[in-house]
């Protein structure tokens, strides 16, 4: 089979497109959604300049997501002085299964000259997530305190790290399955907080001076493709999953989200770009009346709307 | 015909196809050990395939995704 742009073998077919395509045009079609997504978002401010550089910090796992984003935005702004990366990995304490991915990271960053900071959740909270699914004092599954202390500690130390913009590697098929589970919850006002969090072009989002402004340039990409971009790269991405992965509902999602695109091609892109609408007008009309009043809490002084933020409490009830 | 498809660190399978309404695909080949082309890549002999098409290999290699990232 041919790809559709040369004579070249094509590696892919698209069926939500039609295309197939060669490696080469495979990856050049890639980079150029990743781009488009960068500009659409406004994530680089008019006013930036190389004497006032923004700094913007990526979420890096080792995963293949967060690899192939780092390497994207690294060749994109290798030659801006406008921008500045940083790549933050979170040891969370499982053993094996996050030092190898590390190893990844250090590989990628070294590789392409970015600076690299690792945090541990043992040094911030004295905790290893292979301790906690022990103990699960909460009756949770283990991604719930993963979740609440990745997000703790990456808005901490984007903080830190003076960060103009938080960068994660979730793709298509992630935030497909997150606004489908947020739909089938009917969970309105998450929505305008996901607009408004990480969603919405910068320019458009409700402005907050307590968290730094998240984005996800990745989220027009299917999962296969980011995985197939990382092997023709052949990028140092860490395959394997994580031994404590557990999200039952949103694996649900994935399978209906499978079987859907697999009869009707392009059902992610429609879901994603209709509910960015919706999202967008719900921002609006919750805009200035968040009901929910932000306050330090009282053991960390982290920004939260209860009295104890959810990681302390958390913490506490696994002391 | 006869295919071994051997999914990346984890099973090797065997798989019969008919081959009734013309050449079968790596599409159909993946759904007889119940996985979507959305969640593998097909390589033949260490190099990707498009899923739609024909199978031309005895053996493929099959790569999950692996969440995480």
């Amino acid at each position: 089979m041919e790809c559709n742009r040369c004579d070249g073998e094509a590696i892919m077919h698209a069926a939500y497109s039609g295309a197939h395509l060669c490696a080469d045009h495979f990856r050049e079609s890639l980079e150029k959604r990743v781009r488009r997504r960068v500009r659409r978002d406004d994530l680089v401010p008019h006013d930036a300049t190389p004497d006032d550089p923004q700094t913007w910090v990526i979420g890096l796992s080792g995963g293949k997501d967060s690899v192939v984003l780092t390497r994207i935005l690294h060749d994109t702004f290798v030659d801006d002085p406008r921008i500045e990366l940083v790549g933050l990995t979170i040891h969370e304490g499982i053993e094996g299964y996050r030092d190898k991915s590390l190893e990844a990271c250090v590989e990628l960053t070294d590789d392409l000259e970015i600076r690299h900071e690792v945090v541990s959740y043992e040094e911030e909270f004295g905790i290893r997530m292979d301790d906690v699914v022990e103990d699960d004092p909460e009756n949770m599954a283990a991604c719930a305190y993963c979740g609440v202390f990745r997000r703790d500690v990456l808005s901490r130390y984007a903080e830190t790290l003076e960060a103009d913009l938080l960068l994660t590697g979730h793709n298509l098929d992630d935030e497909a399955q997150t606004a489908m589970m947020n739909v089938l919850e009917g969970d309105v006002a998450q929505m305008a907080k996901h607009f408004d969090a990480s969603l919405g072009p910068l320019t458009e989002r409700e402005e907050t001076d307590e968290f730094v402004p998240r984005a996800k340039p990745l989220r027009d990409v299917p999962e296969k493709e980011v995985a197939l971009y990382a092997h023709v790269e052949d990028l140092p991405a860490h395959i394997t999953e994580c031994p404590h992965a557990s999200e039952a509902y949103r694996g649900e999602i994935q399978q209906l989200l499978y079987n859907l695109e697999e009869n009707h091609p392009g059902t992610r892109h429609s879901i994603l770009s209709g509910y960015e609408e919706l999202a967008s007008i719900v921002a609006r009309e919750y805009s200035g009346e968040d009901g929910a009043e932000l306050r330090e809490c009282a053991e960390c002084g982290s920004t939260t709307t209860r009295e104890i933020c959810r990681k302390c409490s958390l913490l506490e009830s696994l002391a | 015909m006869h295919v071994t498809v051997d999914v990346k660190g984890e099973d090797t399978h065997e798989v019969e196809l008919e081959a009734a309404n013309g050449r079968p695909t790596y599409a159909d080949l993946l759904g007889e050990v119940d996985l979507s082309p959305h969640e593998v890549s097909v390589l033949v002999d260490g190099r990707p395939v498009p899923e739609d098409q024909p199978i031309e290999s005895e053996h493929v290699t099959v790569l999950r995704l692996i969440k995480g990232g």
